[in-house]
């Protein structure tokens, strides 16, 4: 049977599939990249190996995420993609009438409006980690609560604490404030929840309409605080899939199979060494940084020369 | 001696420090100031007010760099915004850090410009000047700028459809090069049309229906491509054709700019000027959406106020008409890895829609 | 939008946000239209509820003055027949204003498409006097010439009255004993509830007398800008520089308060701090999420400067 691998490389995880021609997922993996992408990626891949079903020929690699060029140029992809696109395609695969895609990840947050299909509008997060992931686990942090307790504890509240968030020095001043002068606990909890999806729409969301169906993903879609208040401030459900993780990985698994080459997949490639050499060139004040990758000592790629010469 | 220098604002270093030396003659050496890279906004940053717009960091980076290369005279121009009180600032700003200059400030604005102050603030430099003489500095300058500008049309609009890369620019560059060195008005004419001619002999392969994309926006980050992380030169890479109305011909010399005109194309959705360039973003996002373009990119420094005040307006010809906008907002913090991938994104989405059409 | 029909003379509930230029000429407007018998509604003060609705309504980047203003707009819509956004660009003397006041009026429409507006455009530049500027709103009232005119006269009147007024409170609080600092903002920022109110309360509860820059007369303020700031061009900052230049003998110092991330204050703010020698000096910048805790301690702080450089000279 033939196969297709998508592996989405981000700043703190690292997640790959291998998915059959009709999108569903025969095996999947998801780990730290824990600023190593090329290490992580051997990592993905060796479970990937060892789950794939028997008889399973991957034909085409596809990958997605921060570090896509990198991972694509070693293990000679035949689809690069960015994650905007590749979150959703992934999407679609899963929820074909989708029109809105909620993304809340670590660092990251973007929205991105489909209609019939086609993405129509996106947006990422452009200011700062304010209703990020970040935010959430820094003020979890303050409230002495582990990250994973902060949506169960926020569903009991009723009243929400009004928090001032939209930067987080300023929402940890206004957060211990609240505490001092005796809020109760799952109070100031839903208000952090309320407080991310409020800085989210106002950020990421402005201007545009969130239409249902909606779909949340990213880390902080894990916390069932944050998903209600996102239904409670939007006004209709907001849906959450078990594989909202691996949305970017399986887009771009999607658009592997899609870019119509295929050459059949060696895994023997978690064996060979290969080296990154970032340089800053010190040609000009530019200070272009220059990344080579090699395989041994074969120079594979390099890029990062802006100057003209 | 007087040694005279300017900011940067893409190419047209080439016209003006050409205007400068033919006005001041022996009494001075001009230079344009050192190409921009990523010390000139560094230091421009450290030294400017934190809530700034982004040009104004340029511009004092530029000035700061000139000073250190032996600057005694700076030139800077006047603007509609903000822009329009830059130059006192920088100027105290300077001065505190204990450079000596004189700064001279040349008035852009068509309502406040004129020849007599010109003049007199050349004269002023350069004891021998004729009326006659800087009357024909101001036509020739204007000649090249008109020249540099149809040739950049051209190239903007076609450099995604090379078939070898970087042919447009190499002929665009050795012009630029030859330009500055006519000895008059008819020598513009002659070497204008030796590389339009050259540049329409590059073969291009260009599909029937290219992707089409407007570029709107606040004038420095749209014409100074170091500012806006070249994003011109990342479209072509995609073969998406870009058109941009605002260039220096348009801006001080097109009867198309005049706030008349831009209230009337931008159809109802403003019905006053709303500062600086932000009428003609809508007016021309208006022109985008009617002429079937593909999408359109509206480019601003972070925090400015006319460009901010069009983007709701904008919104609402987005949403009627159905096209799609992306937003950048510059300053010294923008990740260029962030633009790229929005960039690449947006193109993934013009192309889907075409798809399926 | 919509004209609405020419009879409808008289007896309109006309909404007015209380933002902006509410602060400048709240008695010029309010005599015009209780002149020409209509009810004049004023927004509440800003609250964090209007204050949200503008933020949730407006472009991030815009300045938190702007956002109030929308929130005031919003909370005006269903609550009268028309909502008042006027529109004041240039002036006789060539200076003009930020280019948000161009903006807004247009801001405001696309933002709220369906809300009736009524408006003029005071714009010397293009030959729109305030005058005229009037004598268009009257008539778009329904009103008679004559009835505008009288209307338009006592109106002024009525302003020139409260500014007299003010300037002479501000002369006697300059003559009292004690601390004093001049608050350098607009009237905009300084006099809403939320933003700038904090600030004068804080001030006055440590007994520090508060004077504020946008009182004395415009012109003359206009002129004496000239000494800080050479080539500035817009009027509401000239008077706030004027200002600056004539009490800066007469205060202990100075506190520019400034709204995130206003154009015209982060140029003229600038140059002032630069030119002004010897005086303490404080910078506040309200952003949309300003906490009170951190305002209080800086201007205790500040004041705590002032006293014990007094001590020491006294």
């Amino acid at each position: 049977m033939k196969a297709y691998i998508g592996i989405d490389i981000g700043s703190i995880s690292t997640k790959g599939v291998i998915i059959d021609g009709d999108a569903n997922i025969l095996a999947e993996s998801y780990l730290w990249t824990e600023g190593d992408p090329i290490g992580a990626v051997k990592r993905v891949l060796k479970e990937l190996e060892q789950k794939k079903p028997a008889g399973v020929q991957v034909k085409a690699v596809g990958t997605t995420g921060s570090a896509r060029k990198l991972i694509g140029v070693v293990l000679g992809a035949q689809i690069v993609k960015n994650e905007i696109t590749a979150h959703a395609v992934g999407t679609m695969s899963r929820v074909p009438d989708v029109r809105t895609i909620l993304e809340i990840g670590g660092q990251d947050s973007k929205i991105i409006l489909l209609k019939d299909g086609i993405v129509t509008d996106y947006a990422m997060n452009t200011i700062c980690a304010a209703g990020t992931g970040s935010f959430l686990m820094s003020q979890a942090k303050r409230l002495g609560l582990a990250i994973e307790e902060l949506g169960e504890l926020a569903l009991k509240s009723q009243s929400p604490t009004r928090i001032a968030a939209r930067c987080t020095v300023f929402a940890e001043s206004d957060l211990v404030h609240k505490a001092q002068i005796g809020h109760k606990k799952e109070d100031i909890v839903a208000g952090i929840c309320n407080a991310v999806v409020n800085n989210y729409l106002n950020n990421v969301g402005k201007g545009k309409r969130v239409l249902a169906p909606a779909v949340f993903q990213g880390g902080v879609s894990k916390n069932v605080g944050v998903v209600r208040a996102f239904e409670q401030i939007l006004g209709h459900k907001v849906y959450v899939d078990e594989f909202g993780h691996l949305m970017g990985c399986l887009g771009v698994a999607v658009l592997a199979k899609k870019s119509g080459k295929e050459a059949d997949f060696d895994f023997g490639v978690q064996d060979i060494s290969f080296v990154t050499r970032g340089r800053e060139c010190e040609r000009c004040p530019n200070n272009c940084e220059i990344i080579s990758v090699y395989r041994g000592e074969e120079l594979l790629d390099s890029w990062g020369n802006k100057c003209e010469r | 001696m007087y040694k005279i220098s300017f900011p940067h604002m893409g190419k047209y270093h080439v016209p003006i420090k050409r205007l400068m030396e033919t006005l001041v003659g022996e009494y001075g050496e001009v230079f344009a100031a050192p190409p921009i890279t990523k010390r000139t906004i560094e230091v421009g940053t450290k030294h400017s007010p934190e809530f700034v717009c982004i040009p104004f960091k340029y511009n004092l980076g530029n000035f700061i760099e000139s000073l250190d290369l032996g600057a005694n005279v700076l030139f800077h121009t006047s603007g509609d915004c903000r822009m329009g009180f830059y130059n006192e600032v920088q100027e105290q700003i300077l001065r505190d850090l204990g450079y000596e200059f004189k700064l001279c400030i040349l008035e852009t604005n068509a309502r406040n410009r004129s020849l007599r102050d010109f003049h007199a603030m050349f004269k002023n430099l350069n004891p021998r000047l004729t009326y006659a003489k800087t009357i024909s500095a101001i036509l020739l300058a204007m000649r090249i700028i008109f020249a540099m500008d149809k040739i950049e049309k051209y190239v903007r609009e076609n450099i995604g459809f090379e078939s070898q890369a970087g042919e447009l620019e190499k002929i665009e560059n050795e012009f630029l090069r030859n330009v500055a060195k006519v000895k008059n008005f008819l020598g513009v004419g002659a070497v204008y049309r030796k590389y339009i001619k050259r540049l329409r002999a590059v073969k291009l392969s260009k599909p029937e229906k290219p992707i089409k994309v407007g570029v709107v926006g606040e004038l420095y980050v749209l014409m100074e491509p170091f500012s806006n992380y070249f994003i011109e030169k990342e479209l072509a890479k995609y073969g998406i054709q870009v058109t941009r109305f605002i260039d220096v011909s348009y801006l001080l010399f097109s009867p198309k700019h005049k706030i008349k005109n831009l209230l009337k194309e931008s159809d109802g959705y403003v019905s006053y000027e709303i500062g600086a360039d932000g009428t003609d973003s809508v007016a021309k996002c208006v022109y985008f959406a009617k002429n079937g373009y593909d999408g359109i990119i509206h480019l601003k420094p972070f925090g400015c106020t006319p460009e901010v005040n069009s983007i709701p307006i904008v919104q609402r010809v987005s949403e009627d008409y159905e096209i799609p906008v992306l937003y950048f907002s510059f300053d010294s913090q923008t990740s260029e890895t962030g633009v790229k991938t929005r960039l690449e994104a947006f193109y993934d989405m013009l192309e889907m829609k075409r798809g399926t059409q | 939008m919509g004209k609405w029909r020419r009879n409808t003379v008289g007896g309109m509930k006309i909404g007015i946000p209380k933002a902006f230029l509410y602060y400048k000429y709240q008695k010029m407007w309010c005599s015009f239209f209780e002149e020409l018998g209509h009810e004049v509604v004023v927004s509440p003060n800003t609250n964090k509820n209007i204050l949200d609705m503008g933020i949730n309504c407006s472009i991030d980047e815009s300045c938190t003055s702007a956002k109030v203003y929308m929130g005031h707009v919003e909370w005006l819509i269903g609550k009268c027949d028309r909502i008042f956004v006027p529109r004041v660009v240039t002036f006789e003397n060539g200076d003009a204003t930020c280019t948000k006041f161009y903006g807004i009026y247009d801001i405001v429409r696309a933002t709220f498409p369906s809300a009736k507006l009524l408006h003029y455009s005071i714009d010397y530049d293009e030959g729109q006097t305030e005058w005229k500027a009037y004598k268009k709103l009257g008539a778009e009232l329904g009103a008679k010439a004559a009835a505008v005119k009288t209307a338009y006269k006592n109106a002024t009147l009525a302003l020139s009255q409260f500014e007299k007024d003010l300037a002479e409170q501000q002369e006697n609080a300059l003559k009292a004993d004690g601390l004093k600092v001049l608050i350098v903002a607009h009237p905009y920022n300084i006099y809403d509830k939320l933003m700038g109110e904090p600030i004068v309360r804080a001030l006055k509860e440590l007994g520090v007398g508060v004077l504020y820059a946008d009182i004395p007369d415009s012109m003359q303020m206009c002129n004496r800008s000239k000494n800080l700031a050479r080539t500035m061009y817009w009027q509401y900052n000239k008077e706030l520089a004027g200002a600056v230049d004539y009490y800066q003998d007469k205060v202990d110092g100075i506190i520019f308060m400034t709204t995130f991330p206003c154009g015209p204050d982060s140029l003229a703010i600038e140059l002032i701090v630069r030119k002004v020698k010897d005086m303490p000096m404080l910078n506040l910048i309200i952003d949309s999420n300003f906490g009170e805790a951190g305002l209080q301690t800086r201007i205790e702080s500040f004041v705590d400067i002032l006293s014990a450089k007094e001590k020491h000279h006294v």
